[in-house]
C-alpha cells in the first residue's frame, strides 16, 4: 500500500504512521509538506514515482492548498481511479464544496483526542484502503 | 354790507353739501341788493364786486360757479371786465351771464364774443334769474364732485401705486394673455428693464413659464402657492425666480397681480445644504466602507489566528495524551502532574479557539437570505445537541410553542444552545429546570429562556455579553464567549438580547427577534 500524504505538521504524520501501524497497515508514505511539492508530485504519479493507493491531503498547506493539489490530480488522468481524501482539523463549508466539486472522496477530521485520533483516523484510512469509497464513511463536517 | 367795504361776502348757513360761489358785479349797490335777494334762496355763496377791478380781484382769490356782470359800469365796463376775467387761466371757464338794460345786437355779439354764456335783461324777472344760476350751480356741482371722485380716484390709484412700490418684491400686473399693464419699481430693478419697457410687453418675455391661474378669488379666496421659475433679465442672464399669484375681477378682465421674488441666495443656500449632505452622506459612506473593510479584516484575522492556532494547540493536546499513554505507570505523581497540567491547558486553549471561531462565524456579515425558520425545530436540535448534559445534570428542558420567524436557522440554533447550555451549567443546588417560551409584540417576538439557577447581579447584566467575560473560575466550566455569541447571533438577525435576574432568583434571557 502506498499512501500520498500532503501535511506540513510532522506532528499529525507521525500519528498518521501510528494510527496504520495500530490498524496493522503496512504502507509506504510519500510525504509533502508544502502544496507546492505535493502539486509538482501528483503531476508527475506514473511517471517518475509510483502512483499511490490513496491520497491524503491537509487543506492549509505552505503555497496553496488541498484545492489546489486536487485540482492537479484531476489533471493526471493516471490518478483518475485512487481514492482522495482531505484530512483537516477544520474545514469551512465553502471549502468543503470546492473540495467536493474537484472530486474529493471524503474529509476526515482530525480529532484532539489522541485515541479517538488512533481509532477514528486509522479505521477511515483503512477502509479507504480495502476498496471503500466515499460511501464507507460519507462527508463529514466539523 | 357798508359803505367803504368794497367786498361782502354773505356766507349762507352751511348746507349738506359744500356751497358753491357767485360773483355778483354791479356798480350800483341797490341792484347788487336785489340780485342777492333774489339768489339768497338758492342758499349758496355770493360774493359781490361793486366794479371791474374789485371782480377781478375776486376772480384771483375763488372758483365761481358763475359771475353775473354788469355792463354798464364807469371806469370799466362788463366787457372789458369779462375780457380781463378770460384772460387769467384760473377764470378762463367760468360762465359769465351779462346783466343789461339794453337789447342791442352789437352788444350781444360783442358779449358772446367775450365768452358769454348768457344774457339777463333788466327788469330781472326773478325766477328766469334763478333757474337760470341755479343750472350753473348744478353745473358746478356735478363738477365739483367729479372732480372729487377723480381725486378720490386719484388718491386710491396713488396709495395703490405707494403699495405697489412698497413691496418688497417685484410686482407686475397683466391681464390673461400675460400683457403687462402695471409693474413696479421692483420689477424695473429685477428684470433690469425700464419701466416703459415692461408695460405693454409680455410676462412670458420675463417668466417664460408663467401661466394664468386657474382658480381665481371668486372662487377659492386661497392665495395662489408659491413657484419656483427661471427668470430672464433684460442682459439674457437668468435667476430663480419665486412666484405668487393672485387674480382679480375688474371692468377690464380679470387681473393677476404676480409677484416675484430673486431666490438665487435662498436657491444657493439650497444647493449648499444639498452639496453639504450629499458630502456627509459620502463620508458617512466611506467611513462605513472603511468600517466594513476594517471590520471584515479584523474578523479574517481572527479567523486565520483562530485557525492557525488550532493546528499547534491540537498537536500539543494529543502529544501529551500520548506521551501520558506511553508513560502510564511510570512517571512520578508530580510528573503526571504536571503532564497533566499541560494537557489541561492546551485542551482549553483548543476549546477557546474553537468558540471564538464560531462566534466570529455567527457575527458574519455575509449576506446570507433569511429562510422562514420553524423556532420549535430550532429549539428541538438545540436540545438534542445538549442531551449529554442534560442527561448528566438531570434537567428539565421545557418548550413551550414557537413561532416560525424569517431568521437564518445557525445563528439560531446557536443562540438557543447556548442559552439552554448556560441555564443547566449556572445551576443552583436544586436541579436544573429550563422554560423556553415566546410572545409575540409589535415588533416581532421576544424569547424568553428562563432558569432556577443561581441568577446573576444586575451590575453585570451588560458585562456577560462581552467576548472572554467570565464571572466564575474554574468552578465553572466556560469559554467567556458564549453570551458573546448570542448577541451576535440576536444582532445578526436585526434583533438584541438582555437579561433579567437577580443572585439566588434564577435568570431569564430575553431576545427580541423581527418576525
Amino acid at each position: 500500500m502506498r499512501i500520498f500524504l500532503a501535511e506540513d505538521n510532522l506532528g499529525d504524520v507521525f500519528l498518521i504512521e501510528e494510527a496504520l501501524r495500530r490498524q496493522s497497515l503496512e504502507c509506504e508514505i510519500d510525504h509533502y509538506a508544502t502544496a507546492e511539492e505535493a502539486i509538482r508530485a501528483a503531476e508527475l504519479c506514473g511517471e517518475t514515482s509510483p502512483v499511490p493507493d490513496l491520497m491524503m491531503l491537509d487543506y492549509n498547506l505552505p503555497r496553496g492548498n488541498g484545492s489546489d493539489i486536487l485540482a492537479a490530480a484531476s489533471r493526471n488522468p493516471r490518478l483518475a481511479e485512487v481514492p482522495k481524501v482531505i484530512v483537516t482539523s477544520f474545514l469551512q463549508p465553502e471549502e468543503m464544496a470546492h473540495a467536493v466539486k474537484l472530486g474529493v472522496h471524503g474529509v476526515i477530521t482530525k480529532p484532539v483526542d489522541f485515541e479517538a485520533f488512533m481509532r477514528d483516523v486509522g479505521a477511515k484510512i483503512a477502509a479507504m484502503l480495502r476498496g471503500g469509497s466515499a460511501k464507507a464513511f460519507g462527508m463529514e463536517g466539523d | 354790507m357798508t359803505a367803504g367795504t368794497p367786498t361782502m361776502a354773505v356766507k349762507p348757513a352751511a348746507g349738506p353739501e359744500a356751497k358753491v360761489k357767485l360773483l355778483l358785479v354791479d356798480d350800483d349797490p341797490d341792484n347788487l341788493l336785489a340780485l342777492q335777494a333774489i339768489l339768497e334762496p338758492l342758499s349758496q355763496e355770493l360774493i359781490l364786486a361793486r366794479n371791474g377791478t374789485e371782480a377781478l380781484r375776486m376772480c384771483l382769490d375763488h372758483d365761481f360757479a358763475a359771475i353775473l356782470l354788469d355792463v354798464r359800469m364807469p371806469e370799466m365796463d362788463g366787457f372789458e371786465t369779462a375780457e380781463l376775467i378770460r384772460s387769467r387761466k384760473r377764470s378762463l371757464q367760468t360762465p359769465i351771464l351779462f346783466v343789461t338794460a339794453y337789447r342791442s345786437d352789437e352788444q350781444l355779439f360783442r358779449g358772446y364774443n367775450l365768452g358769454a354764456v348768457d344774457f339777463l335783461f333788466k327788469p330781472i324777472v326773478p325766477e328766469i334769474l334763478q333757474s337760470k344760476v341755479n343750472v350753473f350751480v348744478e353745473l358746478r356741482r356735478s363738477e365739483q364732485l367729479l372732480r372729487r371722485k377723480a381725486e378720490e380716484l386719484e388718491r386710491t390709484e396713488q396709495r395703490f401705486r405707494a403699495v405697489l412700490e412698497a413691496a418688497p418684491d417685484a410686482m407686475v400686473i397683466t391681464n390673461q394673455a400675460g400683457v403687462i399693464e402695471l409693474a413696479n419699481s421692483g420689477a424695473d430693478t429685477l428684470f433690469g428693464f425700464s419701466r416703459e419697457a415692461l408695460i405693454g410687453c409680455n410676462i412670458h418675455s420675463l417668466l417664460p413659464a408663467w401661466e394664468c391661474p386657474e382658480d381665481h378669488p371668486a372662487v377659492s379666496p386661497k392665495p395662489a402657492a408659491e413657484q419656483r421659475l427661471i427668470g430672464y433679465r433684460d442682459d439674457g442672464s437668468t435667476f430663480p425666480a419665486e412666484i405668487t399669484r393672485n387674480s382679480f375681477h375688474t371692468a377690464e378682465g380679470l387681473l393677476i397681480t404676480t409677484a416675484i421674488r430673486d431666490a438665487t441666495d435662498q436657491a444657493d443656500a439650497e444647493a449648499k445644504i444639498q452639496k453639504i449632505n450629499l458630502e456627509l452622506e459620502k463620508r458617512v459612506a466611506e467611513r462605513t466602507a472603511e468600517l466594513r473593510y476594517s471590520n471584515d479584516a479584523l474578523r479574517q484575522f481572527a479567523w486565520a489566528a483562530s485557525h492557525d492556532l488550532q493546528e499547534p494547540i491540537r498537536t500539543v493536546v494529543t502529544y501529551s495524551q500520548w506521551l501520558a499513554r506511553l508513560m502510564e505507570g511510570r512517571l512520578e505523581s508530580k510528573e503526571s502532574k504536571m503532564l497533566a497540567t499541560i494537557e489541561e491547558h492546551a485542551s482549553r486553549l483548543n476549546q477557546l479557539l474553537g468558540a471564538l471561531r464560531q462566534y466570529i462565524q455567527v457575527s458574519d456579515s455575509g449576506h446570507h437570505a433569511r429562510t422562514r425558520v420553524d423556532c420549535n425545530a430550532v429549539a428541538k436540535a438545540a436540545i438534542w445537541n445538549l442531551q449529554g448534559m442534560i442527561q448528566e445534570t438531570g434537567a428539565t428542558v421545557d418548550c413551550g410553542p414557537l413561532p416560525t420567524i424569517m431568521a437564518l436557522e445557525l445563528p439560531l440554533v446557536q443562540l438557543f444552545q447556548n442559552l439552554i447550555g448556560n441555564a443547566i451549567k449556572y445551576r443552583s443546588a436544586a436541579a436544573p429546570v429550563v422554560r423556553i417560551s415566546a410572545q409575540e409584540d409589535e415588533n416581532g417576538w421576544v424569547f424568553s429562556v428562563q432558569d432556577n439557577g443561581i441568577g446573576i447581579d444586575p451590575k453585570y447584566r451588560d458585562y456577560i455579553f462581552g467576548v472572554f467575560r467570565r464571572l466564575h473560575g474554574s468552578d465553572k466550566s466556560g469559554t467567556g464567549i458564549g453570551l458573546a455569541i448570542c448577541r451576535a447571533a440576536a444582532e445578526r438577525l436585526g434583533g438584541r438580547i438582555w437579561v433579567e435576574s437577580a443572585p439566588g432568583c434564577g435568570s431569564t434571557f430575553r431576545v427580541a427577534l423581527p418576525a
